[in-house]
């Protein structure tokens, strides 16, 4: 070995008997420009959370109706029909047909059979439930609908409804622009 | 006496519990976002009467209803006000053949909503509306096949596509573009 490389040698050792004999530096993470952003979103979010009484989450594949209507929606028990089905409390009640219109056997006179039953449930909960907060039950039913909803489909879900003890109905749609 | 040397000690604020809340709300405001602003029409189901009431004095001092309907047809509106039909044959309350508004594209598919004349049909409103200015219910009914947009499109008209109800809900008073907002919805036309 030369003596040039043990000068070296020996440099590198001191070097690193300096560096372990350094305290250690306690790093910290930066987290204010995180916080700032993660602020910002929840900001964002809060100012466009949804202040209807309601929230709609339309099923897949519906498309709800446009309208220039501008009235919030009202505390309602939403029904969806859609041209595959009809859901009401997160149940697919009634089938429908490729062409729209409701399956064989389950609408009679208007009257769709499984809809009522599932409706006529609910509103004997709504009902136990005003009683027991004091707060009448207000009757109201939100029929969340699709574009290419047949006529005599919501006419037909209308009459359940109505049969149902549902007093009053709100159609659900997006407002345009 | 030496004076004591004073040392600023450097607080640093946990900010670990904070940005747990906030990691947490993301999510719970996300799921309950609005993506698409939503509205409602309210519509109210055909009333009945099981006999007729005597009218009190006064209801008969009171102006006579318009009994205004649309009848939303696969060729176009008929329009009625207190029985007669719109555009009807002489000496007819009602005209099967044609319809009062006819479609603005003919020929088209039931789903093109935009093939019915939504322009002419609020023109109509607005004419019944200076008939009778306090009237604010329409009766509408439509054929099997329509499908929804073409009524709500059809409510939209006959409201007023211009009017904004959003504060006669908190109890202001109607503006002046708003025609009939009130829609019962009744089946049966076709």
């Amino acid at each position: 070995m030369t003596p040039d490389e043990q000068a070296f040698l020996a440099k590198k050792k001191e070097k690193a008997a300096a560096r372990r004999a350094k305290p250690e530096e306690k790093s910290e993470l930066g987290l204010t420009s995180l916080m700032d952003i993660v602020s910002i979103i929840v900001i964002y979010l809060l100012k466009s959370y949804a202040s209807d009484p309601v929230v709609i989450s339309p099923t897949a594949g519906q498309k709800i109706p446009l309208s220039n209507a501008d009235s919030s929606i009202q505390d309602g028990i939403p029904i969806f029909v859609t041209m595959r089905g009809i859901t009401f409390g997160d149940k697919k009640v009634v089938a429908m047909t490729p062409e729209g219109d409701i399956e064989d056997g389950a609408v009679n006179n208007h009257l769709i059979g499984p809809l009522f039953d599932a409706m006529a449930e609910e509103v004997d909960k709504a009902k136990t439930l005003g009683e027991n907060i004091g707060k009448p039950w207000g009757g109201r039913a939100i029929l969340v609908g699709d574009q290419d909803l047949k006529f005599s489909v919501l006419v037909d879900v209308m009459y359940t409804a109505g049969r149902a003890e549902f007093s009053e109905y709100s159609f659900c749609v997006i407002r345009k622009g | 006496m030496a004076r004591k040397k004073f040392e600023e000690e450097e607080i640093v604020a946990n900010l670990l519990p904070v940005m747990n809340i906030m990691f947490l709300l993301i999510p719970a405001l996300l799921m309950a976002m609005e993506f698409a602003s939503m509205a409602s029409i309210n519509v109210s189901p055909p009333k009945f009467s099981s006999a007729p009431s005597e009218p009190k004095p006064e209801e008969e001092k009171k102006e006579k209803p318009l009994n205004l309907k649309v009848f939303v047809m696969e060729d176009g509106y008929r329009v009625s006000a207190d029985g007669q039909q719109e555009g009807a044959e002489a000496g007819k309350a009602a005209d099967s053949k044609l319809p009062t508004i006819p479609l603005a594209k003919a020929g088209t598919k039931l789903t093109d909503y935009d093939r019915y004349d939504y322009a002419a049909l609020e023109e109509t409103a607005k004419k019944y509306k200076l008939l009778a200015p306090t009237e604010q219910i329409v009766t509408i009914s439509a054929e099997a096949k329509i499908p929804m947009q073409a009524l709500i499109y059809t409510m939209d008209a006959l409201t007023g596509r211009t009017c904004k109800l959003g504060k006669v809900q908190k109890g202001e008073a109607p503006p002046a573009d708003c025609y009939f907002w009130q829609p019962v919805v009744e089946g049966g036309a076709g």
